[in-house]
């Protein structure tokens, strides 16, 4: 079969929208070496995930569909993920580099002896490689990296790639065994997390710093965020200080995101926080300081008093939309 | 029950890079110090001094591949609390992908003998890659338990966690030994006592170097590190908003709708 794989995660039933992303790098990397694109997914019940590959370009798909396989352990998916890559004599495999997709590019890069090109930004092929572009020193560097021989596994980062379109696509997977798990790792218990915007996944997101100045101070910044369905972040100040629980924490201790807009509320832009947005594609800062740091980094800037400019920005939004 | 925890020197969250070429150094003309304990690293020297304080570990033994003045970091957690040290102390660990990394460390982990449970941080903030645990694990033979946000219980040779993934938490029992690695939320790492500085600088801890652990330093990179470069910086200036709040808001709504970002 050859050509390029793409390892699928099945977020309860449906594609995790990280692979989507990997799919797309897939493809275009898949029309560059003149080759196709082979889907793996892995789970219990995963007809949907296989049809939503087929339908957004996979080439070919493999599943692996087995009542044992309902919960995600490395130690079970690994090995499987191993086998067909091998199987199938794969050039190139790609995976989200979420939790799960950094889990099985390790196994399948300790298990092959295969080179691991983590958390892509960028990907292109150069005489017949691929090429992928990553950040080093939480983005102060760049990086490109290549696999000169053998199976090359490349990470994407989530929100760095666009979802791949659909082609309208459709065929029939066709289905691997599972292979034996190594060791025995075994879920006992599963806690779904709350709904609401996942801060990396968001396409829009509102973040609140130091200039905030209280745990109260992060009212106006919550209300302008839901009136524009964004998820809400923070600076490290203002976890640190107690103000807002640390997985709200944008940085480079903190989640690393990549909106199509980042609202920064009194955030100075200290180098390490900048780290965690810089790649947002579109930056306003609001804040009192016309010398703070951000502004450097921002697209649109506002001086002036949050505790003024949120509640009027988010009524002006809430009038036009 | 013997504990391993994996700690890596990496440069400071504060330090500022220049690359001539393709080789990258760094300073940190703030603090004046330059290199630290990989900030993630700092929750698995806790944690397993934890083991040690809430699940009955005989010794918790800190592990660091890197050059000779990455012993600081070993200092570091001695001072914490960890009861012993390694170092394999080489100049060719730096040129190393994360897979041949990760052999360094399975055959220290190996020399060292006898542990259950290796513990890492999540990542390291130079690299970002967050796949040393597993390839660790891999090398070991071990189990890997990857975002571990709480060890539950350790009995009977096995061991419970609640992992943290996007999409909530799993909790996973498995037997030992395992390789466990672990994001902020499960601990509050503690401060060095002067005791525990004062002991850890007299410490005398055992190095060694990639020969002597038998590890093949030479094209020990699968990976390529083509370039390495600045990034470029944003496009276009900053556009400041003037007028009263009313006119910037408006002027910024306007702006973002152009952008097509709400």
């Amino acid at each position: 079969m050859s050509g390029v794989f793409v390892y699928i995660e099945n977020a309860g039933g449906e594609m995790a929208s990280i692979s989507s992303e990997a799919l797309g790098v897939a493809r275009g990397v898949a029309a560059d070496l003149g080759s196709s694109v082979t889907a793996v997914v892995i789970g219990s019940g995963v007809d949907g995930v296989a049809s939503a590959a087929f339908d957004l370009g996979a080439d070919n798909v493999i599943a692996v569909d087995d009542a044992s396989l309902e919960h995600y352990t490395a130690s079970a998916y690994g090995p499987t993920v191993t086998q067909i890559v091998g199987d199938g004599g794969a050039d190139v495999l790609v995976a989200g580099a979420s939790t799960e997709g950094r889990d099985i590019s390790a196994w399948v890069s300790a298990d092959t002896g295969a080179g691991l090109m983590a958390d892509a930004i960028g990907v292109k092929v150069d005489d017949g490689r691929v090429v992928a572009t990553r950040t080093v020193y939480a983005g102060k560097l760049l990086a490109d990296v290549s696999v000169p021989e053998g199976l090359q596994i490349v990470t994407t980062r989530n929100r760095a790639f666009p979802p791949a379109e659909s082609t309208g696509g459709s065929g029939a997977a066709s289905s691997a065994s599972a292979v034996e798990a190594a060791g025995d790792a075994q879920v006992v218990g599963i806690s779904q997390k709350e709904s609401g915007v996942s801060l990396t996944d968001a396409s829009k997101i509102v973040s609140g710093g130091r200039g905030v100045g209280g745990p109260e101070g992060f009212e106006p910044v919550q209300a302008l965020a839901d009136s524009i369905g964004a998820a809400m972040g923070a600076s490290r100040a203002a976890v640190d200080a107690g103000w807002i629980p640390y997985d709200h924490q944008v940085g480079q201790t903190g989640k690393t995101v990549s909106p199509d807009l980042y609202i920064a509320c009194g955030i100075s832009g200290a180098i390490q926080h900048q780290a965690g947005m810089r790649t947002s594609k579109v930056i306003v800062a609001i804040n009192k300081d016309s010398d703070a740091p951000i502004f450097g980094l921002a697209s649109y800037g506002i001086v002036g008093d949050l505790f003024e400019v949120l509640p009027a920005l988010e009524s002006e939004f809430k009038s036009r939309m | 029950m013997k504990v391993v925890v994996c700690v890596k020197q990496t440069p400071s969250t504060t330090a500022t890079f220049s690359v001539s070429d393709n080789v990258v150094s760094w300073e940190d003309t703030g603090s004046g110090k330059p290199n630290v304990v990989n900030p993630w690293d700092e929750f698995c020297v806790e944690e397993g001094i934890r083991m040690k304080e809430n699940h009955g570990a005989s010794a918790v033994v800190a592990l660091t591949a890197g050059p000779e003045g990455a012993v600081d970091v070993l200092r570091t957690s001695l001072a914490m609390g960890c009861t012993e040290a390694f170092h394999v102390a080489d100049d060719a660990i730096a040129d190393m992908d994360a897979n041949n990394n990760a052999k360094v460390l399975a055959a220290a982990v190996n020399q060292i003998g006898d542990a259950q449970v290796i513990i890492c941080g999540k990542q390291a903030i130079d690299g970002d890659s967050g796949v040393t645990p597993v390839l660790l694990a891999r090398e070991l033979g071990m189990t890997p338990l990857t975002y571990v946000s709480a060890i539950k219980s350790v009995d009977g040779g096995s061991i419970t966690v609640e992992r943290l993934t996007e999409a909530g938490q799993q909790e996973v029992t498995a037997s030992l030994p395992v390789v466990v690695s672990v994001v902020r939320e499960i601990n509050e790492p503690r401060y060095p006592s002067f005791m525990g500085i004062r002991k850890a600088n007299k410490a005398k801890i055992p190095t060694t170097n990639l020969a002597d652990l038998g590890v093949e330093a030479s094209g020990s990179s699968n990976v390529n590190w083509g370039t390495i470069y600045a990034p470029a910086a944003r496009e276009g200036e900053v556009e400041m908003l003037s007028g009263d709040v009313g006119d910037q808001v408006k002027a910024l709504v306007d702006r973002l709708f152009e952008e097509k970002v709400i």
